[in-house]
Parts: C-alpha cells; structure tokens; sequence
C-alpha cells in the first residue's frame, strides 16, 4: 500500500540560512518523489500556497517539509497542509541540525538528503489521525472543610461551578476555628482568628453552588473518561440540621461528659453538643462514642430533630475533579518524652495554650496553670518533632512554628508583663514581613535563647528545661512554671487515608506531593486531583488560601477550557485484555485502571511511553499513529544511502533533549555529520529491537539521551544498561550503544558527547577493522 | 581577635577525614550540623564539665585540627546519647572516638592509654578483657569487699552456681586471638606505647 | 518490630559477668531454660574488645576482626543469633556486623589479613550475619517470650519499689533496633511487668548514663561518680528499694560503688542492684545462692528483700 502514496517534498532556502550551506539543487536531484518544490520562505504565506496547491493538483499523500527545526514551526507546517490530515506531515530539520552545524557543504548536502529520506520513509508509515478532546463534567469534589478547602470551594462556586465539600467532622472550619487569634505581620498585632473566618464561612453557606457534607468521608474513588465516581459515607448525626434550631436544651439534660476536643481536651463537653459558637452547620450533633442513648435529649427536643437510631449510609458522588484539602495534624508530643509532657499539666502544646489564650477557650482567655496560679516563667521549646531525622520525627520544618510561638509569647506578655517568657530555639525562621513580627515580639520584652533544650524535669513544684545555651556555650539548668512545646506539623489521618485511595504520590512524610515543586505547586501526579493547604506541606492560613485558591483556577481551566491530547497515546483493545493487571503497576503516570471490570485508560494522564505495551502479554495494547513502524522506517531511511566509508551515528532525543541539540545549531557550534538526530515522542519508545535493528542495518553506534526529570528516566536507564549486556552476549561491543543526561540549556554539554561518541565510535571502527 | 582565612583554606578537608573514617557510620551527619546545642543539652560530661559536644563539631567544621590535643576529649563517657537524639543524624560520640584515634596515631594522648594498656594485656594472656592491675588498689579502696568477692571467692562461686564452660579459653583459642591481634599491627601499637611511656618515666 | 528468635542462640559470655557478677549468667540459662529457649555456649567464644576498645586502647580493625572470629564460632556450631549478656557486646559486636557488611574496603582488609596468616577459616563473607536478624540482647529475647515468663513466676516482689537502668549501650549505640524506647526506655519496665511487678517507670535522669564512662570510672572518678550521683539522688527521692539492670557495667558502679557515692553525697543510698535475669529468677523461683549468686553483690539483696511471698493462684 505504501508503494502508491504520493509524496510532495518542498524545501525551504531561509533566505540563505540553509541554501547557503546545502546544495538544494544536489538535493532535488537525489530523491525520487512525486513533487519536489523549493522556496525562499517557505513559512511565509506564500508558502502556504505553494504547498497547497501542490497537494491539491498531484493529490499528494504525504508531505515533506525540509527546513528549520519542528520545534519551531511543526505547528506551522500541520496547518499549511490542510485539506491533508496534519499528522501526514513530517519536517525534516536541516537547518538546527545540519546547515547550522556544518561546514562542508558536500557533506552537509549529503547529510541533508539522508534526513530528508528518512523523513521520507517515515511518513510512508503515517496514519490519519486526530487529536483528542477532554472535557471533565462542571462538577468539583473538595475534600476537606477548613481554610483551604472552604476557600477553594468559594472560588469555584463564584465562578459557576458546582461543588461538594466533604468535611470528616461535624463541622466545617479546621485548625483556623481553634486557633483563637493569628498574627498579621502587616499591621504587627494578634488579630480574631475567627472574625477572619466568619465571614468566609457565611459566604460559603449562602452560596447556592456549594453543597456541605459534614460527618462524611471518601472511602471509595474511581475515575473513568474525566469523570470521578467516589463512595463517600456519611456517619450520622443523629440531630436533622434541617429541623435543629441550636436552641442547646437537649445538651443541658445530657448526663454524659468527655473531653472536648475543640479545646484540646482542656475542658468538657456533652455527648450531644455543637462544635463551638460558630459551627456549620448551625445544628447540634451527637458523639456517639459518648451517648449512652439514655433519651433524655431526645424526650427534651421540641423540634423533634433528634434519631437516636442511625446508621452511615454510602452515598455516591460525582466530580470532574478533586481538590485535596485534608489538612494536617500535630505530633503527638509523647514521641518525645525527653520533654515529659504527659507527666506534668503545665506541660503544654502550643495548640493547648492558643484554646487556653483564646476568649472563647476553657479558662476564657486566662492563662492559668493548673494550680489556678498565673506562671511566673513559660519557657517554649521550638522544633518539637520537626527538624528530627530520628525515629517518630519529621525531617522537614514546620514552618509556622517560630511566628506561632511569638504571637503567644506577645499574647502572654500583652496581658501579664511580669511573665516571663523564654523561646528556646535553633533558628529562628520568620521570612518575608514576618520579621518585622519577630522584632516586635523581640521588643515586647520576649527572651531568645539559642538551643535545642534534651529534657524537661518535673522537679518538686518547678519544671527544669535542661539546654546549651549555644550563644554561651553553657548548659543551663532553667526553672519554670510552665512549658510549651511547638509540636511539629505532619499529615492528618484522612490526608494520609485519601492518598491511598486516590494512589496520589506522597512525599517521605506522607504529605500529599505536587507534580513539580516549582512549576506544578498545585497538581498531583494524578490527573484531575489537586491539592491545597496542609495537606500537601506545612504552611501558614495566608498560603493555604493562595494555594487553595490557585488550585481552584487550575479546576476552572479543565471546566471551561477542555484539554486537547495529542493522540499518539495507548488504546487497548479490550477484546484481548486479560484483566490480568499487569500494566497497572508499570504505568509511572498513573493513566490506567480497572473500572467495571475493563481496563480504562486516561487520555489526559497517558504520556505514550508504552511501557504498557511491554508487559502486556496478550498484546491488548498498542500505541496510536504507528510509532514502532515509524521508528523502524525513519532508522532504514537513514541508513539505506550508507556509504562504505561513512560512519552512521543515531541520536534518538525527544522533545527536551531535540531543544537541547537544536540550541546547538542556534548557537553554531559544530558537531561531525556522523550524527542523526531521530526525534521520538518518548525516548522509552525506542525499543532493543529497534537498536537491533538500527546495529543489523549499519548503524556505527547509537546515542539515547533523556533529561533527568522525566518519570521514565530510570525505566529508560535500566533499559540501555539490559540491552548493552545483551549486545555484550552477543560478542558485539556493547560500548556503540551510549546513554546520556540531557538538559535543555546544557546544549554545550551535548555537543560535546556527540563530539566524544563520534571519535569513540571512529576508534571501535578501526580496532574492529569496520 | 581576628582570625584570618587564607584563600588557600580548606578547613572542610577535616570532616571529610573524619567522613572516611572506618569508625563513622553517620555517613556525612557531620556536615549537617546546625549547631542546635542538643548533644551539649543532654551530655553527663557536658552537665559536669568543660566538655562540649556542640563545641567539638564546631571546631571540627572550622578545619580546627588542634582539636585532638585537647584534654576534654577524653572526658566522653561513650554514652551515645548524643548520638540518639542528633536530629540531623550527626554522633558526637563518633566523632570523639575517631579524632582520638586520629590523636593516637599522631602519638598524642598515649599517657592517657598507658594504664589502660591492661586490657590489650589480658587479650594476649588469656583472650578476654579484665580490667589492668593498676587499677586494683584504688578500686579495693573505694569497693568495701571486693577483693574478697573478686579473687578470694570467686573460683567457689563460679563452682557453686555450676558454671561452664570455664573462664579461660583453651591455649589454641588464645594463640589464635594473640595471632589475629599482632596481624592487625595492634600489638605493635601497644608495645611502642609502652615504651614510649616506660621511656617518659625513666627520664 | 524486630523478629526474635528463641533457636540456634549462642549466649555470649561477657568478661564482666564471669568476674564480677556470674550469678547474671547463672540467672540467664536458668530462665532460658525455664522459657524452653534453645540456647548453646562456647569455651571457643572470646571476649567483645569492649572494655578495651571504649579506652581507646582498641582500634576499630582489631575490634572487628575479633568479632569476625566470634561470629564464626557461631555459625560453626550452628548456633548464628548470638545473645549478649552485657550492653557493650552488644553494641560492638552489632557495629562490627554492621561494618563487615557496609563497608567493603574494611571486610576486604580483614579478610586478607587471615587470608595471609593462615587463618581462612575466619573469612566473613559479605551478610553472614545481619544486624537485626542475629545480634540480640538476652532482654530481647525475654520480651519475646513475655508471656510465656508470666506463667513460670512463683512469687510476688510486687511490694517494693522498683525501678530500672538501662544501658546506654543497649539502647543508644543500635538505637533503631531497640525494643520499647530509647529516650523513655522501658523494656525492663515491661519485663518487670511480666512477673507481676509494677516499677516507678519514669525518674529524673531515667535515661541517663550510669556514670561509668568507661575510663571515667578511674581516671576522672570526681566526674564519673557526680553523673551516677544525678540518678542516685533521683532514685532516692522516689525510695526505690530496687533497681534493675542490664548491663554488668552499670551494675558494678551502682552496686559497688554506692557505699563510696553515699559518703561523697552525704547522704545514704540502700537500693539494692539487681540484673533483670537475676530478678526474673527470684521471681520464678531460683535458689539465691546457685542461681542468683547474691553472694558476688556488694549491696546485699537480703537487705531489701526479707522474705518471699508466693503468688496467689
């Protein structure tokens, strides 16, 4: 079939840039096609015409385009060709990768015609294809309920999305409800945490787009064609929202009392209770840990709005996307017992003293210990479980801590100066405006001693914090009434339990990871699933909301823009898939799945590596648009005009590492026109057989590189080092093949290598007698 | 006071010495210091005397090699607290083992060893460790009874509770031991302490 | 949690022990042998280098190469999980198997030495041995059979106040491989616990060094016996008559040197000092004398416990 295609080639001069260097007329000479045009210009308008025409007039097939570098005008080129599909078009780079990097112009020539076939050959191999259109339905999961998630949320429902907030507890408002007042490194001054939060939480509860699941957690999630099925189960709360009127009656007959969280456990609660003042919903709830189910509320409630008969439910819910906004924990402070927290109640964490110095906390904002006496001395210890590599510890910083302990210190000392409060600390870590809160709280009279304190004594009735002074290099003895410790932040529970569910990636500590630290903040290495807050590393309420905020526009641009995919992506036949797995587990961009007993693929997650392909042994899968046999084509087109005496060098790179070599012709450094560039969607996708074949068929040696970031760097690097043993195996020399780390600005560098490889090559060829 | 840096400087070659060290099992903990002070902050000998674990990384990051002269090094109790807690996963103790064989082999510090020459003693007579002769008067002083329970009564004890395999090992087990510790070029190390030492109190 | 064995063990003799307090290894086969652990002993096995090696008399080579030697007592008598009686055996000689298998320069010099002087038979080949799999403490193996100690306790010490040391060697060196704690160490606690006896648990220094520090305990006296002082003191003011050990290290500068520590202290300590295997045995029933060996103890145990209850069935 390929026999009869109609192929036009046209070439283009680039006002000298190639023609100077490339005999195009030796060029048209040598290829035997159905059209061969040239040009000056030939991205210009005029060359629009050109090509069309001739395509229209010679019912032409294929196209060749040689000129400048893919990189530049692929985009170009696929739209010049139309009516033709633009995917049966191929550029044949000889400007970047041959008149820019070689001098000689008979060897340039020839090199051009040999790039040029091979362009050729591959298109021959070219198939119709589209690309492919996703859109995710206008409906958007957010997991989690406090700051982040409730700001995510506004942003979406603003914007006309649809979202579902799914809160574990009984109420929306996370760690930020608790907190009492947060610092402002702007206006200097402790601020009302919750008159900061108030506000957003109204906004949120009148939005008609948002839907609040309290007491509901995700225990189920799949995701097929941009749509995620997700089992959420919602655990009672045996007093209907809708009919409570938070009146509070039933709590003053309940008979049953147990610590209440909401204030560290530094006061009581009822078993039916509300949250705090302030909870959404505006309803009260029943733990029903607590409940003896006496009925005393239930015979007390006026509106009836109490069942003390119920049980979770699972309810599916349907999302385009998620949004991660789990949120985090404190460390439990027994992990460092050195610091005698649970033997003494004047040992506390910083989350204890923020209830006890917030008005709305135990003691209404008293700072008492628990003698009822106001401490003569807080020391804080900083670093609590952060910062410690050791066992139970966090390696990472947690970044709030040194701004959280000052706001107390300033809070303790604005409302009893004659305390005095001593911060022990490593470094103190308050970046950007906040060290202007560091001085100011400096200045309030706060003491700073350099040291990580090793023990907290309970001795008599004092607490002995036993720590270097570093600044002196003294070990000090200090007494004190009362110790703080900043614990360290780690993952929530239901962080950790969603990034299994969803298999989103995580980072050593079992915070959410993002796809990329610096470019990709908000992403995670599963498509369509987000993440914001303290779910993903520590961070104050101010980045919590930018990211929180960010991820939301990130879900707007799937909604409203859609995704266009290039379609050379794995499809699987599902006549023949075994539901075996296998390609599960091997695929690095998480694109596959098992939805209804069929193997799914993600259009949106697939890269078109194909390592799918390799372990699939009933051979169900296949990657569009031909590839194996364009790589196939593109390396005989390459070597079918070997000369005896010329040397064949094959470079496969794909997109960064073709830059990469393309910047070495913009900058017109030189490399031996032994070496052909062959550009490849995935370098994974060069196969052993084809580097068999590429070896069988006259190629001199063989050149991968990848850059160091892709998923599939390791993959590809095992994959040479088997197949150089397997040419070893064989008593060939297993040193033709080469590897290498390729970096887009590191052009200079590759240069170099290709340099290197073409004389280590000429070396072999002589010791070998080739 | 001012101390000048040369550009010619490398004061990191130290910790890389002490990196390379066959006793260093903390990889480069020693680099990752952060002069945190919790090593000084949970020290018995820092607690009780000029020792400073903290002190000790410090000078070792500067390139400062005068280090191993210094008499507080021998003051470590070799309690490895330090090394349990560092949250960078540095060990002091470590450290202090290595620049003291560091000092050793630079014929520092062998006053400090030649008591304890003892136990390099007992390996050689009869392969096990027991604590050097020199010792005996001061402990018999400070421990009411124990040469009764030590010497007189020990063999009766050992017969009363049943006790075997005896406390000698058999002569080949001891030549074998001497054999490995000559190999090693230990017995030589010990024999010019001694005599270096020996030589000191005769002048 | 680490997998402990109760087979194939090769119980490590300690040059402490032997001397100062053979009652420990008396105590230990006694209940080993109550628990039906399969335990074995060499005359062939030498000691650790411990004491040498933390005087700095003992260089890191020689120290190991002399546990490659150990090592392969054990493995010819097919007895590979080798038990220490003592704290410091068991830091050093898990560092060694440590460094035999991590650092290929050190393994290689060892063996060539042997290699070159005849003895081949002592070549450690790259993980014989695994750190966490063959070196154990004997307290590991009794928290392994926690249960199992339990039914064999025929009295009750429930009356006294006990509390515990544990070694800075057994704990801190290894600390990734310690069983219930390093900074709030506890599994003497919990073995306690097992006979039926509850311990203060926590105390001021708890964790803290017994203040022999090796070179310490002559050289530099005034420091040595001022850190055992800090605990001494702790432990007094909680009246505890009882304090439980599992190093002999420890033992002999508590229980030796608590008539010398009192006088400097001005102020008169009276615990009694026992090893957790010598406890484990009264509890179950050992005669003093021919098992526990009290008579090795400077603080006599007689003078605490006055009589023995059997525990009520």
């Amino acid at each position: 079939m390929t026999k009869n295609l109609k192929i036009g080639v046209f070439l283009c001069e680039c006002g000298g840039n190639i023609s100077d260097t490339v005999d195009l007329d030796k060029v048209r000479q040598a290829l035997d096609v159905e059209v061969i045009e040239q040009f000056e210009n030939l991205c210009s308008l005029n060359g629009r015409k050109i090509i069309r025409d001739a395509i229209i007039d010679h019912h032409l097939d294929r196209i060749v385009i040689g000129a400048c570098s893919p990189i530049s005008h692929e985009k170009t080129f696929q739209d010049y060709v139309k009516p033709l599909n633009p995917y049966l078009m191929d550029m044949a780079n000889i400007r970047e990768q041959c008149s820019w990097v070689h001098d000689d112009k008979e060897k340039a020539t020839k090199k051009a015609i040999t790039l040029i076939n091979a362009s050729i050959e591959k298109v021959k191999q070219s198939d119709e294809v589209n690309p492919i259109y996703c859109q995710t339905p206008d409906e958007v999961a957010v997991i989690g309920g406090g700051i982040a998630g409730m700001n995510a949320a506004l942003s979406l429902a603003r914007q006309g999305t649809k979202v579902t907030i799914v809160e574990q507890s009984p109420s929306l408002g996370g760690h930020m409800a608790k907190i009492g007042k947060v610092f402002s490194p702007v206006k200097i001054a402790e601020e009302c945490g919750m008159c900061l939060l108030n506000p957003i939480l109204n906004d949120l509860v009148w939005n008609e787009n948002i839907t609040v699941w309290t007491n509901s957690k995700v225990i189920n999630a799949d995701r097929r064609a941009g749509t995620y099925n997700l089992i959420v189960e919602k655990s009672p709360r045996f007093v209907d929202p809708d009919k409570c009127i938070a009146c509070g009656k039933c709590t003053e007959v309940c008979e049953v009392e147990v610590p209440d969280d909401w204030n560290e456990g530094l006061s009581l609660r009822k078993a039916i209770y509300r949250p705090f003042g302030q909870s959404y919903p505006e309803a009260y709830v029943i733990d029903p840990d607590a409940c003896n189910k006496c009925g005393n509320c239930k015979r007390q409630c006026m509106m009836n709005a109490i069942t003390l008969k119920q049980k979770p439910e699972n309810v599916p819910l349907q999302a385009g996307s998620l949004i991660i906004a789990t949120g985090h924990q404190l460390i439990d402070p027994n992990k460092r017992p050195d610091y005698s927290y649970k033997r003494h109640p004047d040992i506390i964490t910083q989350a204890e003293l923020g209830r006890i110095t917030g008005v709305n906390g135990p003691t209404k904002g008293e700072l008492l210990k628990a003698n009822g006496k106001v401490p003569k001395r807080v020391v804080m210890i900083q670093c609590v479980g952060s910062r410690d590599e050791k066992p139970d510890g966090h390696k990472h910083c947690s970044k709030i801590c040194c701004s959280v302990a000052s706001k107390n210190a300033n809070i303790i000392k604005h409302k009893y100066p004659d305390t005095d409060v001593v911060i022990c600390y490593t470094d103190v870590r308050t970046p950007g405006m906040f060290e202007k809160y560091y001085k100011h709280t400096q200045a309030n009279e706060v003491r700073f001693l350099r040291g990580r304190p090793g023990e907290v004594a309970v001795k008599g009735d004092n607490l002995i914090v036993r720590v270097e002074n570093t600044i002196k290099g003294e070990f000090e003895e200090i007494e004190a009434d009362m110790v703080v410790l900043s614990t360290a932040m780690e993952p929530s529970e239901g962080t950790k339990e969603i990034a299994k569910i969803l298999n989103l990636g995580t980072t050593e500590d079992s915070f959410i990871k993002e796809s990329h630290p610096k470019i990709k903040p908000v992403t995670t290495d599963v498509q369509g699933v987000f993440v914001c807050g303290t779910a993903q590393d520590p961070k104050d309420i101010t980045d919590s909301i930018m990211q929180a905020t960010s991820a939301a526009s990130k879900v707007a641009e799937y909604n409203y823009g859609g995704v266009k995919i290039e379609p050379f992506i794995a499809d699987i036949d599902h006549e023949k898939c075994q539901l075996c797995g296998d390609c599960l587990a091997k695929c690095k961009f998480k694109a596959l799945s098992i939805v209804d007993d069929e193997l799914f693929l993600d259009p949106m997650s697939c890269d078109g590596c194909g390592k799918c392909l390799t372990v699939c042994q009933h051979g169900a899968i296949n990657i569009n648009g031909n590839i194996d046999e364009k790589i196939f084509a593109t390396i005989d087109g390459v070597l079918s005009k070997k000369e005896d005496d010329e040397r064949m060098i094959l470079v496969f790179l794909d997109t960064i590492g073709y830059t990469a070599a393309d910047n070495i012709g913009v900058n017109r450094l030189k490399y031996p026109e032994s070496i052909h560039i062959i550009k490849v969607h995935s370098v994974n996708r060069v196969r052993p057989s084809h580097i068999k074949h590429a070896l069988d068929n006259g190629a001199d040696g063989i050149f991968i590189g990848e850059f160091p970031g892709d998923l599939m760097y390791d993959e590809v690097e095992q994959k040479i080092e088997r197949v150089k043993a397997q040419i070893a195996k064989v008593n060939e020399n297993p040193n033709r093949l080469a590897f290498s780390k390729v970096y887009i600005p590191y052009f200079e560098g590759l240069a170099r290598k290709l340099n290197d490889f073409d004389r280590q090559i000429e070396n072999l060829n002589e010791i070998e007698g080739v | 006071m001012t101390t000048n840096q040369k550009i010619t400087d490398t004061p990191i070659n130290f910790a890389e010495e002490i990196i390379a060290n066959v006793k260093n099992t903390k990889d480069d903990g020693v680099l990752k210091c952060v002069q945190c002070g919790l090593c000084t902050s949970t020290c018995p000998a820092a607690r009780h005397s000029e020792y400073n674990p903290r002190e000790i990384i410090e000078r070792v990051l500067e390139g400062d090699e005068t280090i191993i002269a210094e008499d507080y090094l021998w003051n470590c109790f070799y309690c490895y607290t330090c090394h349990s807690v560092c949250p960078v996963g540095n060990s002091v103790c470590e450290v202090n083992q290595i620049l003291k064989q560091f000092a050793i082999n630079q014929g520092i510090g062998w006053d400090k060893l030649y008591e304890y020459l003892g136990f390099a003693d007992s390996y050689f007579d009869a392969a096990i460790g027991a604590i050097p002769e020199i010792f005996f008067d001061d402990i018999a002083k400070d421990v009411p009874g124990w040469e009764e329970i030590r010497f007189d009564k020990l063999d009766e004890n050992r017969d009363k509770l049943n006790l075997y395999p005896p406390l000698m090992p058999p002569e080949d087990v001891i030549d074998e031991v001497s054999l490995i510790l000559t190999i090693t070029g230990f017995k030589e190390r010990m024999e010019n302490i001694r005599k270096s030492q020996e030589a000191e109190v005769e002048k | 949690m680490k997998n402990i064995p109760d087979k194939n063990l090769l119980l490590f003799r300690s040059c402490l022990v032997s001397v100062e307090y053979p009652g420990i290894e008396s105590s230990t086969k006694y209940v080993f042998e109550k628990l039906g652990i399969d335990y074995g002993i060499s005359e062939k096995q030498t000691c650790c280098t411990g004491l040498g090696h933390y005087s700095d008399v003992f260089d890191q080579v020689s120290t190991t190469a002399i546990g490659a030697r150990n090592f392969k007592v054990a493995q010819n008598l097919g007895r590979p999980n080798l038990v220490m009686m003592c704290a410091t055996c068991y830091a050093i000689n898990k560092k060694s198997v440590k460094l035999l298998n991590n650092k290929d320069d050190l393994r290689e010099e060892i063996n060539e030495l042997f290699e070159e002087n005849g003895l081949d038979h002592l070549k450690y080949e790259k993980n014989d041995l695994t750190p966490t799999e063959n070196i154990f403490h004997f307290v590991d193996i009794l928290y392994g059979k926690k249960d199992e100690i339990k039914k064999h306790v025929k009295y009750d010490l429930s009356q006294y106040k006990i509390a515990t040391h544990h070694g800075c060697h057994y704990c801190k060196v290894h600390y990734e491989d310690t069983i219930a704690g390093v900074r709030d160490p506890n599994i003497i606690d919990e073995l306690i616990e097992a006979c039926g006896c509850k311990t203060i648990g926590w105390y001021d220094h708890k964790r803290a060094s017994c203040g022999t520090g090796f070179r310490q305990r002559y050289s530099n006296p005034d420091l040595s016996f001022t850190a055992t002082a800090d605990k001494m003191k702790s432990l007094k003011d909680e009246n505890v008559e009882i304090l439980v050990h599992l190093c002999p290290n420890c033992h002999i500068q508590f229980d030796r040197y608590q008539p010398l520590i009192s006088q400097r202290e001005g102020r008169e300590f009276k615990a009694i000092h026992l090893n957790i295997s010598q406890f484990i045995a009264i509890a179950m029933g050992a005669d003093w004398e021919s098992v526990v060996g009290v008579q090795a103890h400077t603080s006599k145990i007689d003078s605490v416990i006055t009589e023995l209850k059997e525990v009520e069935s």
